[in-house]
């Protein structure tokens, strides 16, 4: 009986975490005014990168903590680049995001498969599957939120973050410098989002597989995102509840008595039912999206 | 108050005047001639000099120059000629920035507040830019601050509170204070104060007279008469880009500012067009109407009118008096918190733009690119949009009506497929109004209908809205902003100011200088 | 597209393989009958989602209104009107058509409901479009797992076959003698893609159908004008009296009812079942259309051309796996490169325009 709930405790924080840090990283970019569309590709380029931080042996390292670190400096360079392109540049953030996606698929690939073909099993490379390293990482994981919430909604920072996400020439003309918060904000975003996704190969599955591109797990953690008014508190229990009806399907469709397709279908009900219900309620001014999300940084001069 | 960085201007190569600090103005303008491209002179070898201690009113109609004098003083414009100088020496501006360093701050009109942050948050991206806070300065410690700044100048301000929670007058008390605790020592009012109610205005009025005892100075933008007596030790007149006045306290009126701010203009005789015979009923009936703006202030404060078949009514007011929300209302494109629009005896009343239009209505909105046209399409995509109603398009029809409003207006177009965003401002402006008149069966309402077109084609536009009246009983009410093209074209004045309606006035009983008074009052 | 190739061929030659081997079995799939297949679902999805996009509306559920088409067929072909041995023709075809047609409603109803969310709840399309795909995904599954389940799978979960009778192919004898040299070889390539063409039949007619209807409704009817102003600026639709929530709706329902037309087709022509779980073997032509819309630059007459250049990198992606030059990772990056590239130096193309606009 113990054994058993050590196990739904093991996985529940392997889903959690992932989804968890993911989502906050993407709240983070979003939240400065950079709509995100590449995250699913992101989401399995850092896992490839997990994969072969852990195995290869850089610089004579190994293992689950060297992974988890590759993911997230690998993530964050994409994130520098991300943000940095679409702040110069008046393009077209989400055809830019979903084609970047396609190349984070494409890179995942390259850098995990010769990392997965050289050991026999990815689980003696991954986090121990105990309850020990599942409380410290809860641990980690929450401290991580919290004190991304603090920097967020706490300092001046945190407020020229947001300011460029709802205003960004009001931002300018208070003196904020947009590029250079925007590049702040997409490195600490997309380091959370590395960070996160290591623990998808490292720590949920412990195993990694090439074809797990498809499985669109950063879409998933996208939708939390959203789901959760990127608010970065309130994605503790989003991210607890949706990862849990991920990893726990099975036990779910027991509990409720549907057939288990149709529990899988419903975090992603519950995420429309939770916008729908922002928008028609007072939390929308709250959560609702950046006013400037994805809209170009530039400004159209004409008028009659 | 907070203290400043010093910074200084790296461009100080002239000669410096020199003088002792009570006599230096605080900002100085030598000569000053700004044109913009079109060859508008807006301003024309202007020199201004302000003192520290002084509230000085810069007052004028749209378009005298005003805004753009203090826009040149707070690096938004640079001047073509002529130099700014700050406490006796030269300075060059590149963004506001550099203003805000040298204690030079403005406050406009809108807001320029970040609806989702606090106000303290807002406080702390100013404090930052001026060196004053760091990326890590906690928020708390700024509501401390900012509710100690509150308490010193007397401005009630909510530090905690989001910015989208306040009212307009909070937002702009906030963006005071703000201009305070980053250092302002000259404060440029850009028509901050200028459409609040009057109760409102004077709590204004008190903190300024406290500012200007600690040492600060004001520069107050309005073409209000009685908003610039209430507070400034002195009243700059500007007229078509040049001072023509500069009156003491003492010897400012109402009286003589209004003479020097229209000058010849307003003894000018316009050429009325001829009157129409107004039928016996009401095309459009308008009870008490009320309005919000975009930022929720009460734009239009229970307005009531109606127009008569055939008859062409005018609005005159300065610009931002509400106007523009009322012809917005009437078309249905903004919600009415209260009062009633009736349209044809039909109550359209929030009943949008489609009950409106299905009725015959022709609308010349404000915000022409906006809600007159569809940029990115072609002139007949945009004309077809509003009359084709079948499930197929006629296009050949589509094309004969484009091509009459084309030629009927003498659009500059090389076809009627191209597309509007590759026409001037005139002629794009000139599709719209060909279009609505074309579409008008039963009214017409307008916002400013001749904008952006030259004085040949305003006035046959005026000759054609008003041949319609005539010949087909079209119901015409119009806002402008230009009192002589209102008293051309209507056959029935109103005036609006702070989304008040006066009137109506018979044009033939009320002398020009009767409906100034109203609109500046 | 030359800077793509040209950044491309830089990042092979870092990675350590030779561009001029790769790029050589990319531009093979050029020319490859293997292509046609793609490119002609590509290109009727490709018109799908060029109708929500010209209206602005980035309809990225193409996934979604797809496999809830496809189960449409499925319901209709294997459960609801069975074949059974010698049924008349006209019976035949009526199925068909039903088959056909149930889809089409299917797709517009997914793409109808993101609509509503869209206009009416005024959340983002983006989101919305991209939730409902995955509620597809597991409605699908379900659906197939319980009630459409084959009886005759051997042993895997899946739906049975659809009868022959019901499938849209027509197959061409290969030919057996070929000439020889460079015109052999060039008549013997033709002949392929003859074959590939007359195999895929329907799918040619489906492609003439969407394109036409894709035209008429956007440059002859209302609707198509009201989506296209959408598109540019939907606030002048409103001061003209139109409903702007009911163009999204309906915007994306015909967007959604073309991709389940497309869908049906898909399943008539190619599939000829639906596996499970659906979302792991899905061929992400939802996602893949939505970059051939974007590489059209949103005109109606490029979308065939874009259909085709990523059709032939797809197909490039199993060359050099053949070449054991890569796989998979070699298209993703290319496709995507190729995006990123163009995304980019677009940009400039329109930019030197804004400038002189300020000018």
């Amino acid at each position: 009986m113990v054994e058993a709930y050590a196990g739904l405790v093991v996985d529940l924080v392997a889903a959690f975490a992932t989804f968890y840090l993911v989502a906050v990283g993407q709240s983070i970019v979003e939240k400065s005014g950079v709509l995100n569309l590449a995250i699913d590709g992101v989401f399995f380029l850092a896992t490839g990168a997990a994969v072969y931080g852990a195995v290869s042996g850089l610089l004579g390292f190994k293992g689950p903590l060297v992974g988890t670190l590759v993911a997230g400096v690998i993530a964050l360079i994409f994130g520098l680049f991300f943000n940095w392109i679409t702040t110069v540049l008046p393009l077209s953030q989400g055809a830019l995001g979903l084609s970047l996606m396609f190349v984070g698929y494409g890179l995942g690939i390259i850098i995990g498969y010769p990392a997965r073909m050289k050991v026999g099993n990815l689980a003696d490379y991954a986090y121990p599957a105990d309850t020990t390293t599942a409380l410290a990482t809860l641990l980690a994981v929450v401290a991580f939120g919290v004190a991304a919430y603090f920097m967020l909604e706490r300092t001046s920072l945190g407020a020229a973050i947001r300011a460029c996400g709802e205003n960004p020439h009001a931002a300018a003309s208070m003196g904020v410098d947009i590029v250079k918060t925007r590049l702040i904000a997409g490195a600490l975003g997309f380091l959370l989002i590395g960070i996160g996704s290591s623990f998808f190969p490292l720590m949920w599955l412990r195993g990694w597989d090439v074809k797990s591109y498809v499985l669109g797990y950063g879409w998933v953690a996208y939708t939390i995102a959203l789901a959760a008014g990127r608010h970065i508190l309130l994605l503790i229990p989003f991210s607890l509840v949706i990862g849990g009806l991920f990893r726990e399907s099975v036990r779910l469709q027991a509990v409720l008595g549907i057939p288990v397709d149709l529990s899988k279908a419903v975090p992603y009900i519950a995420a429309l039912i939770a916008m729908v219900f922002y928008s028609m309620t007072k939390l929308k001014k709250t959560l609702m999206p950046p006013s400037s999300l994805g809209k170009p940084f530039y400004r159209e001069e004409r008028t009659i | 108050m907070a203290s400043i960085k010093g910074l200084q201007s790296s461009t100080e190569s002239d000669q410096q005047p020199i003088g002792d600090n009570t006599s230096t103005p605080v900002v100085s303008l030598k000569r000053i001639t700004k044109t913009f491209p079109g060859g508008i002179v807006a301003l024309d070898n202007v020199s201004l000099e302000v003192y520290r201690g002084e509230i000085v009113a810069l007052l004028g109609e749209n378009g005298a120059g005003k805004s753009t004098l203090v826009k040149i003083v707070y690096g938004v414009y640079t001047p073509d000629k002529g130099r700014v100088y700050v406490d006796g020496k030269p300075v060059f501006f590149k963004n506001p920035r550099d203003a805000i360093r040298k204690g030079i701050v403005m406050v406009s009109q809108v807001p320029q507040l970040i609806e989702r942050l606090t106000v303290a948050e807002n406080f702390l991206l100013s404090l930052e830019s001026v060196g004053l806070a760091s990326p890590f300065t906690l928020t708390s410690r700024i509501s401390k601050f900012i509710e100690r700044e509150s308490e010193k100048y007397g401005i009630p301000v909510n530090p905690e509170a989001k910015v989208w929670s306040l009212t307009y007058t909070q937002k702009q008390m906030a963006e005071i204070l703000r201009a305070i605790v980053i250092g302002a020592r000259v404060l440029i009012l850009d028509e901050a104060l200028t459409y609040l109610p009057v109760i409102e205005r004077r709590k204004f009025t008190k903190f300024l007279l406290e500012f200007k005892s600690h040492g600060g100075t004001v520069i107050l933008i309005t073409h209000k008469i009685p908003e610039a007596l209430e507070s400034s030790d002195r009243i700059v007149v500007l007229r078509r880009g040049k001072i023509v006045a500069t009156l003491g306290k003492e010897e400012a009126d109402a009286e003589t500012i209004r003479r020097h701010m229209f000058g010849e203009e307003s003894k000018r005789l316009t050429e009325a067009l001829p009157r129409s015979k107004p039928g016996k009923r009401k095309i459009i009936v308008v009870e008490r109407l009320r309005v919000l703006d975009d930022y929720g202030r009460e734009a239009v404060r229970g307005v009531s009118l109606s127009v008569f078949r055939g008859e062409v009514v005018g609005i005159a007011g300065i610009v931002g008096n509400g106007q523009s929300e009322l012809v917005e209302a009437i078309a249905g494109l903004r919600r009415a918190v209260d009062g009633r629009i009736v349209i044809d005896d039909v109550d359209v009343t929030n009943k949008g733009a489609k009950a409106v239009r299905s009725i015959g209505v022709g609308i010349i909105p404000d915000h022409p690119l906006r809600l007159g046209v569809s940029a990115d399409n072609t002139i007949v995509e945009n004309i077809a949009a509003l009359f084709s109603k079948q499930l197929v398009i006629d296009w050949t029809e589509m094309r004969r009506l484009a091509g009459h409003v084309i030629k009927k207006l003498n659009v500059k177009a090389s076809s009627e497929d191209d597309p509007v965003k590759t026409l001037s401002g005139g002629n794009i402006m000139k599709i719209i109004i060909g279009r609505e008149l074309l579409y008008a069966k039963k009214a017409l309402v307008a916002y400013n209908p001749t904008r952006a077109l030259d004085e040949v084609s305003a006035a046959a536009v005026r000759g054609a809205i008003k041949s319609r009246a005539i010949n087909e009983g079209l119901a015409v009410l119009f806002a402008s902003e230009d009192l002589d093209e209102v008293l051309e074209l209507s056959d029935r004045v109103y005036v609006i100011n702070t989304g008040q309606l006066y009137g109506p006035f018979d044009l033939d009983t009320t002398s020009r200088d009767e409906i100034e008074k109203y609109m500046v009052m | 597209m030359i800077a793509g190739i040209l950044f491309y061929a830089t990042i092979l030659a870092l990675m350590g393989r030779n561009p001029v081997e790769v790029i050589y079995a990319l531009a093979r799939s050029f020319v490859s009958p293997g292509i046609v297949k793609d490119f002609l679902i590509l290109s009727m999805l490709g018109y799908a989602l060029y109708v929500s996009f010209k209206g602005a509306l980035f309809n990225i559920g193409g996934e979604g209104q797809f496999y809830i088409a496809a189960i449409g067929v499925i319901a209709i072909t294997l459960s609801l009107m069975p074949w059974s041995p010698g049924q008349s023709t006209a019976k035949t075809i009526l199925v068909i058509v039903l088959a056909v047609f149930v889809a089409t409603l299917l797709g517009g109803l997914w793409g109808l409901l993101a609509g509503v969310f869209r206009g009416y709840a005024g959340i983002d399309e983006v989101p919305v479009t991209l939730l409902l795909n995955y509620v597809a995904y597991y409605t699908v599954d379900y659906l197939v797992y319980s009630i459409f389940r084959g009886r005759h799978t051997y042993g895997y979960i899946r739906t049975d076959e659809i009868p022959e009778a019901y499938r849209l192919n027509y197959y061409l004898p290969p030919r057996t003698s070929s000439g020889e040299g460079l015109l052999g070889s060039l008549s013997s390539l033709a002949y392929q893609f003859l074959r590939e063409f007359a195999l895929y039949y329907a799918w040619v007619i489906g492609l003439a159908v969407v394109a036409l209807v894709v035209y008429f409704v956007m440059y002859r009817t209302r609707l198509g004008l009201l989506i296209r102003i959408h598109g540019s600026n939907s606030d002048y639709l409103r001061a003209i009296g139109v409903d702007v929530c009911r163009v999204a709706v309906a915007t994306l329902a015909l967007s959604g009812s073309l991709v389940g037309f497309t869908a049906s087709l898909y399943v008539l022509g190619y599939l000829g079942r639906l596996p499970y779980p659906v979302e792991e073997s899905t061929a992400n032509y939802g996602y893949i259309a939505i970059l051939v819309a974007w590489l059209a630059v949103l005109e109606y007459k490029l979308i065939p051309l874009a259909a085709y250049i990523v059709a032939a990198l797809r197909d490039a992606g199993i060359n050099l796996q053949v070449a054991q030059l890569g796989g998979t990772e070699q298209t993703f990056i290319s496709i995507g490169l190729l995006l990123t590239v163009f995304t980019v130096v677009k940009v400039f193309t329109e930019y030197r325009i804004e400038v002189r606009h300020s000018g």
